[in-house]
């Protein structure tokens, strides 16, 4: 009896005796057999373990026995395990593998201009669009401070490369808006009808750009939407030029933002002498609003916004004695819904729906030209990351469009036009990752115009490779198509038009330390099935082929430093061009008038601690810009002088709560002028007259008091202005 | 029957000690730290963490540690790398439990330490994130000294050009510090740090 209990006594403490006997050891290296310091190794499941040293070596011991699973774990390489016999695991050798995914690999960086937090090389930071001098809260704006962009003072929309503002797409959260600019007309400015701090994320891609984008031959913006609400706020804003009011409300899993906003230049035209004569002030009522849910595996977003513009006012016309009236009306509306989420393992869903609708009615002297746009999109996006290496993603989308036109000159003509437009496309591409340091992506998409009664496959391709820890190469190449303008294919019943074509070659070269980051990129842009007419204006009648083509070619470059000085940013951006193109009713291979060859911007940011202020300046300088002089023989031969603008902003910290914002653009006055109209018929010493395209105002101003109200004591609009 | 309760006994000596093998690995992680060797700490507390599913305590203390050392560290690549594995660590506990106030004071100060790593990039969507892990934590346990002088210690922080008035902020914190001495943490590893802090920035509001 008591040997027995004797014999299960010891056998106890011998089963105790026999933990801790086996010694681990051995060492970490990378895949190049340098040692890596700092891993973690450890038997799975249980404590025991070690760290490896300088030398990457590492040795622990056990009390494990047979065979279990090794552990090493080091957040640069990706966790190794292993199962091995815990007796005979001496000396040995473990290789990692570098963690592709980790924070220092390479990024596919040719054409793409990236903001935001998920970007890995912001070069515009969230705040940017609105601490920007001269930007005054617009989009658009900031975004012509970066190099790759044309300076279209009249204009107001984004011109990318040589190519027209049609060329460039926005698209929010992945889906296009057909409407992304407020209504202008003759010479006047738009601006975009985003308001900024909806948006966590802009990438702008100046080409080379995914196959999951199509219909657009310059260019991409592409704006993602916050994913939740930062907390529940009421933020109010008394402006020089208007009101508005903005209230979040934050539930458990889902937000609701609404904001409203009333601008009324008015008092601003008042103070400023105007270089044009207002009938009715511009003004506008908008709202938006934005609803997020949360899914245990996924985000729904609903997303809808609304606007009513007008103005009134009188313009010199070189063609005529007197002014001529233009009376503008728009109402726009945009909806865009969208879910995003994963499933399975390693997929990822994307689907959405966009529906714009804009309603112009325009009084231009005494014509009237009412025309309404609906337009749609549908879109269904998947992706699968198969391993760390490759990635693949595919999808589909749809988009309709149906526009009309009625003209009534109140005379004798009266026309209707339009067009009903229906793209399918689809679209496959995979990012592969070679190594850390090489990566590609080849995508393919196609689709088919039925208005156009064509198909288009367009390949794209990039490539992306590092070469040292802070600075890569990228090439891109890509065939884009569009279909032309809605000025030519309103007359779709009368001719068949073709979608027009562009082939981008991209290269870059890409330097980034902590606080500074520089680019330069070179690229070649080569457009062919370009739209021509014969006459001097665009008629139902004109004669149309689409045998156009052109080119552009340039170098941009960008420097942004923030370790020069404390609390100063700054950025330099500077873009040349080489550009010509056969198109419209060019009767040669000439320059546009919208491009200057020429362009430089510096901005600069500086956030004083004492004076609780942001002072910023924005210089934009562009070469001059060709017009065409019909009283000389050679085609576009003019050449204006060249523009400059020095903008000021001053953001003064009153509370925490309590922003004073002022802002002047071209302080200095500067005349600018960005063409010339010329008189349609000469006078009778056949001379054809002209008259100078200027801005509006030589100058705007602007004053602007925000306050927010929350429980968050330190939040406030900064990041709004 | 004597033979019965010895073998019991022996049992539940082995038990035990495999009990306090999770004290026994918590404390050799906190030797560790103290020592100031804090990737080695980290590892350990990580081991215990992978061994140990039912406890939030190691993958809250590797997230302590990364956070703590990437408020020391110049290194931005480095930060980033800390911050991440803080981050893993802490979503890890925070999934599987969504009212422990410590795991959002945690948040909040993992938020903190990207603000502090580069307040221009960071500043702004980080800030309003600090606040709302404080304020979600608060409504768990609103006498939790971590959260009642951490919230206040922030605001206080960037008091300097946000202008907000300190007065109250200082109240908040002499009142962390009365809560601090009278915290009595649940286990022996539960949190319990941050009186030094306090009792410093007490020290400097009274200036």
């Amino acid at each position: 009896m008591k040997t027995k209990l004797f014999f299960t006594i010891s056998l106890l403490f011998f089963t105790a005796l026999i933990f801790a006997q086996n010694t681990i050891s051995g060492k970490v290296v990378d895949q190049k057999g340098k040692p890596v310091a700092g891993a973690n190794i450890y038997i799975d499941g249980t404590y025991d373990g070690a760290t490896s040293s300088e030398t990457g070596d590492f040795s622990f011991e056990t009390s494990e026995t047979g065979n279990k699973f090794i552990v090493v774990s080091f957040l640069l390489f990706e966790t190794f395990k292993q199962e091995i016999d815990v007796a005979n695991y001496k000396n040995q050798t473990v290789k990692l593998r570098e963690n592709v995914n980790a924070l220092d690999a390479v990024v596919i960086t040719a054409g793409t201009l990236e903001s935001g937090d998920k970007a890995r090389v912001s070069v515009l930071k969230p705040l940017d669009i609105v601490t920007t001098a001269g930007s005054a809260g617009n989009i658009i704006a900031a975004l012509q401070t970066l190099p790759g962009t044309q300076n279209v003072g009249e204009d107001g929309r984004l011109f990318v490369r040589g190519g027209e503002a049609s060329e460039t797409q926005t698209f929010v959260d992945g889906i296009r808006v057909a409407q992304p600019y407020g209504a202008t007309t003759n010479n006047l400015p738009t601006r975009s009808r985003f308001s900024p701090f909806l948006f966590s994320g802009i990438a702008f891609s100046t080409g080379g750009y995914s196959a999951e984008y199509g219909e657009a031959l310059s260019s991409v913006l592409l704006l993602n939407t916050q994913d939740e609400a930062d907390h529940e706020k009421t933020d109010i804003g008394l402006m020089t030029v208007g009101l508005s009011l903005a209230n979040t409300q934050k539930f458990k899993k889902s937000s609701v933002s609404v904001n409203m906003s009333y601008i009324n230049l008015a008092p601003y035209q008042a103070v400023i002498p105007q270089n044009v004569d207002w009938n009715s002030p511009y003004q506008s009522l908008g709202g938006e609003t934005v609803y997020r849910y949360n899914f245990t595996n996924g985000i729904f977003k609903f997303y809808a916004a609304f606007d009513s513009e007008k103005f009134d006012l009188n313009q010199k016309n070189v063609n005529f004695e007197n002014p001529i009236r233009t009376d503008m009306n728009n109402n726009n509306f945009y909806l865009n819904s969208s879910y995003k989420g994963s499933f399975g393992t390693g997929w990822q869903i994307t689907s959405g729906i966009s529906y714009g609708y804009s309603k112009n009615k325009l009084k231009y002297n005494i014509s009237d030209v009412d025309n309404n746009e609906n337009a749609a999109q549908l879109k269904l996006k998947l992706q699968k990351k198969v391993s760390n290496y490759f990635k693949l993603s595919f999808g589909t989308d749809y988009f309709i469009t149906k526009y009309n036109e009625n003209f009534d000159d109140n005379v004798s003509i009266t026309a209707a036009n339009g067009y009903d437009s229906n793209i399918f496309a689809a679209y496959a591409e995979g990012d592969i990752l070679f190594s850390k340091k090489l990566a590609m992506k080849v995508g393919l998409r196609f689709s088919n115009n039925s208005l156009l009664d064509e198909n288009n496959i367009a390949p794209r391709a990039s490539l992306a490779y590092k070469v040292s820890k802070s600075s890569q190469f990228s090439f891109a190449y890509g065939d884009f198509s569009q279909t032309p303008v809605v000025d030519y294919i309103k007359y779709s019943k009368y001719h068949q038009f073709e979608s027009e074509k562009a082939r981008h070659y991209i290269l870059n070269y890409q330097f980034t330390k902590p606080g500074q980051t520089f680019r330069a990129e070179a690229y070649y842009k080569d457009y062919s099935n370009l739209v021509q007419y014969d006459t001097k204006d665009l008629q139902y009648n004109s004669v149309f082929n689409n045998n156009g083509y052109g080119y552009a070619k340039g170098i941009d470059l960008f420097w942004r430093d923030s370790n020069l000085y404390k609390n100063l940013e700054y950025w330099i951006s500077y873009s040349y061009i080489d550009s010509e193109r056969q198109y419209k009713n060019f009767p040669t291979m000439a320059t546009p008038s919208f491009i200057a060859n020429h362009s430089l911007s510096v901005v600069t940011k500086y956030f004083i601690t004492d004076w609780k202020s942001q002072i910023g300046f924005t210089n934009s300088f562009s070469s001059g810009r060709p017009y065409n002089d019909p009283n000389q023989t050679q085609f576009m031969n003019g050449k204006t002088k060249s523009y400059n603008s020095l903008s000021f902003n001053w953001a003064y910290l009153l509370t925490t709560q309590k922003i004073l914002y002022f802002s002047v653009s071209n302080i200095l006055g500067t005349k600018n002028i960005y063409g010339y109209d010329y008189a349609k018929l000469p006078d009778p010493n056949g001379v054809y007259q002209r008259q100078a395209v200027t801005p509006t105002a030589d100058r705007f101003f602007f004053v602007g008091f925000f306050w927010t109200i929350s429980q968050d004591k330190k939040e406030n609009q900064l990041k709004n202005l | 029957m004597k033979k019965i309760v010895t073998l019991i006994a022996l049992f539940v000596v082995v038990i035990s000690s495999a009990q306090t093998q999770f004290e026994q690995g918590m404390g050799k992680a906190f030797g560790l730290w103290k020592e100031g060797k804090n990737a080695e700490a980290s590892a350990m507390f990580e081991r215990i963490a992978a061994a140990e599913k039912t406890s939030y305590l190691p993958n809250y203390y590797v997230a302590l540690i990364n956070t703590t050392s990437a408020f020391s560290e110049k290194d931005k690549t480095k930060i980033d790398l800390l911050l991440t594995k803080a981050q893993d660590a802490l979503d890890v506990e925070m999934i599987k439990d969504q009212n422990n106030a410590e795991l959002y004071a945690m948040q909040a100060l993992i938020y903190t330490a990207w603000v502090v790593a580069d307040p221009m990039t960071n500043g702004m969507k980080y800030s309003a994130k600090v606040m709302e892990a404080y304020a979600k934590g608060k409504a768990i346990d609103p006498n939790n000294p971590r959260i009642v002088f951490g919230e206040a210690d922030y605001q206080i922080g960037g008091a300097k050009w946000s202008g907000v008035d300190t007065k109250p902020l200082c109240a908040q914190v002499d009142r962390a510090v009365e809560l601090f001495t009278t915290f009595k943490p649940a286990t022996p590893f539960s949190p319990k740090w941050g009186i030094e802090r306090a009792l410093e920035t007490q020290k400097n509001c009274k200036k």
